[in-house]
């Protein structure tokens, strides 16, 4: 697809989204200028476009939407909630024809075709307009000539067979950026000039004369094939300011008298001018000084009639001029009102996502090579030279954190989508919801961003449709009849935490764990904290809610949520409470690119503990170890840690040195101490993802390369946390059964 | 030295199609988003002609015209208002701001470029 066609589609596609916020903030605001102003825009500017890429039904469709904007702008209209509606409704009509026009070759279903006319017609209807569906005009009106005006039979008429154009123009164009000669040269792509004569006679003296002005006149002789109005339009810009007149070859010699009469020199020097160029024969003048004694004698010396071919432009124009300074003024006192709302001004530069993935990848080899650079540098043993290393170390750190910024975008362009879907689907529930949005500046990596959003979703359907209760139940529990809808996001510890929240009936966990049992998933009279049942939601084909909606409930869903975050290496847990409410919270990373990691040692392997995970790390002491042949943890200031052995887990054989260090590990408020040969160190590592072949791996995230170019596996703690402490579950569950 | 033309739209598409057209007849461009970011771009550059939408976020057209005819080196510069059938009211209020020229949204490239050519050659 050609670029401007894809900017087009992707700029509509923007303001399709700026009209809807500003349709809803119309429904609560509906007197605001500045936002009617803006939505005109927006409609004029899709429309605009569109003529230029010829997409026709987007023209006429949005032509009579923008009818109704201006009406709404100038006032004539009010803004009124089914009128917002009906202009909902076209805005997803136009986001649907731009939809047909990003997928090239896709039509409208006949629904759509429909639900068009339908709204063209309600649109004309609240215009106060007949109209009918097609009515609307499509393409610029295009000027069409009679053709019939230029006549080539004899009988009067002169034996030219050129156009005749006499010029004279304006004191102001020059001033106006017109410049003649640019016409004169304009005019000659039409056809051949034949001849053209310049006339000074209106220049002053010296002394009197403007420098700024012009004086100038022309006397043209044009042979082409075009029609008058081609003709007539090459001048259009300055037919205010020029006395111009146009005669068609073979014109009425009258014609030429009467032009002769209209041009302010003298008659027998213009006479004279027109044989010279050619225009007139000797015959023909003679004949037309004839007709003008004839004419005088006959009747009283008149104007030429208004449909004379040589009637300048300008003067019609003119004749309707007592109109303008009104229209002026009214315009200028409407344009100041405008003018005191200012949008604020922003500067962008639009780069495209590949450049920035580009850089970085090309910053994540910097970040490896400065590794190594550094390591060889310490190596070396050469003060000066570890001291450059480091400095160029830090640099790129810093152009890392820059390079990673550039990907980050607020997480509110995504929030204020919900508005519409909160909106909407509230109506369809018949229940009314109120969006509240907060951290909207909140800003995480753009592929974050985008993948976030269906889960997202699905959680604030869910909590619509499941967890605001009706507003007679509300009522009944004394809580205010509207339900209240929050969208938060905020920065945590080098992760970004985005809750979705509502002040509804809360999760039932009774509800939840009888369904648990029913579908298999836990064992009867297993015992469950409440964050453990609450994750159970996540479980496929989970589904408490008794009544399937077509919104939410058909037990898909929250397991694909849980997924989606999973895969941007998120996670969810719920807090929830019977009668107040439930919240999700989504944890995310900053970037899926480059993280902070621990870097650690096991025989001869390293592995990266990503660092937010770390809580500390210690010694494994003498006593502990030997306690550790019988069981799989330790008292750590009073708690039990329970411990996984790296050397073990990942099958890696070989001798455990003398000293064992345990790095503590924290996920989801679970803590769990991983035993490992040596700790290496704070390390910058670069994602890599690992190979399909090995996804299914657990416990591993990911790998990076280390600065010697060795590979090192990235921990998944979160899974590691979850098989220590299933572990733990089981063997208790043995011990208790022994027991019995 | 080919002349240079400035084209006014908060539409970047719009600005695209008009740009590609007139390049290929020979000029060089510039493009601004709106009237601001158009007097902005204005200063220490020779501009032979100034396209401007009317509708524009920031500085819409009029106002823009009114403050480009202020400039001393743009005084006589020719200005071609991009006006739409519904808004004749705006084009005799862009000729009295000094945007003697016009083309009706929506238009096809040729016109632009016949609009321009009117006015200033390559």
């Amino acid at each position: 697809m050609d670029q401007p066609l894809q900017t087009y589609i992707e700029e509509s596609r923007a303001l399709l989204e700026d009209m809807e916020a500003i349709l809803l903030h119309l429904e609560s605001a509906p007197d605001d200028r500045e936002s009617l102003n803006a939505l005109f825009r927006a409609a004029h500017t899709i429309k605009g476009s569109a003529g230029l890429f010829g997409l026709d039904p987007i023209v006429s469709f949005t032509h009579v939407a923008e009818n109704v904007l201006d009406r709404l702008r100038d006032g004539q209209l009010a803004v009124s909630a089914g009128l917002v509606e009906l202009l909902l409704q076209c805005r997803d009509h136009v986001s649907g024809l731009i939809d047909t026009v990003a997928e090239a070759g896709a039509a409208l279903s006949d629904e759509q075709q429909q639900a068009g006319e339908r709204l063209l017609l309600a649109l004309h209807a609240v215009l106060g307009e007949p109209g009918t569906a097609a009515t609307a005009p499509a393409a610029p009106p295009v000027p069409k000539e009679h053709a019939g005006a230029v006549e080539t039979s004899g009988g009067g008429r002169v034996e030219s067979d050129a156009w005749h154009l006499s010029l004279r123009f304006g004191r102001d164009v020059l001033r106006n950026g017109m410049d003649p000669a640019s016409f004169i040269r304009y005019l000659a792509t039409l056809g051949e000039i034949v001849s053209l004569t310049t006339l000074a006679e209106a220049l002053p003296e010296a002394a009197a004369m403007d420098p700024e002005g012009c004086y100038l006149g022309f006397e043209i002789r044009l042979r082409s094939e075009a029609d008058k109005q081609a003709v007539e339009n090459v001048f259009e810009f300055v037919h205010d300011d020029c006395d111009i007149h146009i005669l068609p070859p073979r014109s009425l010699v009258e014609d030429y008298f009467k032009l002769i009469e209209a041009l302010p020199e003298d008659n027998h020097l213009m006479g004279e001018i027109l044989v010279a160029s050619g225009a007139l024969t000797t015959r023909e003048l003679e004949l037309a000084l004839a007709c003008q004694n004839l004419k005088a004698a006959a009747e009283p010396p008149d104007e030429a009639g208004p449909c004379a071919p040589g009637k300048p432009v300008g003067q019609i124009l003119v004749e309707r001029g007592d109109t303008y300074p009104e229209i002026v003024d009214r315009a200028l006192k409407k344009q100041q009102q405008g003018r005191e709302h200012k949008a604020q001004e922003a500067r962008f530069v639009r780069v495209h996502a590949d450049k920035l993935d580009g850089l970085i990848d090309l910053v994540g080899e910097l970040v490896i090579a400065g590794a190594a650079n550094a390591l060889l540098a310490g190596r070396s043993g050469n003060a000066a030279l570890t001291e450059a290393s480091s400095a160029v170390t830090r640099l790129v750190e810093e152009i890392r954190d820059s390079a990673l910024r550039l990907r980050m975008v607020p997480i509110g362009e995504t929030f204020n989508r919900f508005q519409r879907v909160v909106r909407d689907v509230g109506r369809e529930l018949g229940k009314d919801i109120a969006l509240e949005i907060s951290g909207a500046d909140t800003e995480l990596d753009k592929t974050v961003v985008e993948k976030i959003a269906d889960p997202l979703m699905h959680l604030v359907r869910n909590a619509m449709d499941h967890g605001i209760e009706s507003a007679e139940v509300r009522a009944a529990q004394g809580k205010p009849a509207r339900g209240t809808l929050r969208l938060n996001a905020y920065h945590d510890s080098g992760g970004v935490v985005i809750e979705v929240s509502d002040d509804g009936g809360g999760l039932k966990k009774d509800r939840i764990l009888q369904k648990a049992w029913e579908r298999g998933l836990i064992a009867p009279n297993q015992n469950l904290s409440d964050s453990e049942i609450h994750q159970l939601i996540f479980e496929a084909g989970f589904s408490t809610a008794d009544a399937v909606t077509n919104l939410s409930g058909r037990g898909v869903g929250m397991d694909v949520v849980k997924k989606n975050i999973v895969a941007l290496r998120g996670t969810v847990d719920l807090d929830s409470g019977e009668g107040r409410g439930t919240t999700a919270r989504i944890r995310l990373p900053l970037t899926l690119a480059i993280i902070d990691g621990f870097l650690v040692g096991v025989g001869s392997a390293s592995y990266v503990v990503p660092l937010d995970t770390v809580m500390e790390c210690l010694e494994l002491s003498a006593g502990e170890r030997a306690a550790l042949a019988r069981r799989n943890y330790i008292n750590l200031r009073g708690e039990v840690l329970p411990l996984i052995r790296l050397r073990d887990s990942f099958e890696l054989g070989g001798e455990a040195p003398k000293r064992e260090n345990i790095v503590v590990v924290s996920h989801a408020g679970q803590r769990t101490g991983l035993v490992v040969d040596a700790l290496l160190g704070e390390f910058q590592a670069v994602i890599k993802p690992l190979g399909r072949m090995f996804r299914h791996l657990k416990g591993i995230g990911g790998s990076t390369i280390l600065g010697s170019g060795e590979v090192a596996l990235i921990l998944d703690v979160a899974a590691l946390v979850k098989q220590a402490t299933a572990r733990e579950m089981a063997a208790t569950d043995a011990a208790q059964t022994a027991m019995h | 030295m080919p002349k240079t033309v400035m084209i006014v739209d908060d539409s970047a598409s719009l600005r695209q199609v008009v740009s590609i057209a007139l390049k290929g007849a020979g000029y060089d461009v510039l493009e601004a988003s709106d009237g601001q970011d158009a007097l902005a771009k204005l200063t220490g550059q020779k501009v032979h002609l100034v396209i401007s939408d009317v509708n524009m976020p920031n500085m819409d057209g009029i106002t823009f015209v009114k403050n480009l005819k202020q400039l001393p080196e743009y005084k006589f510069t020719p200005v071609i208002m991009l006006t739409t059938e519904s808004q004749e009211g705006k084009k005799a209020e862009g000729q009295a701001a000094g945007a003697k020229a016009w083309v009706v949204k929506p238009f096809q490239p040729a016109q632009m470029l016949a609009a321009v050519g009117k006015l200033i050659l390559p």
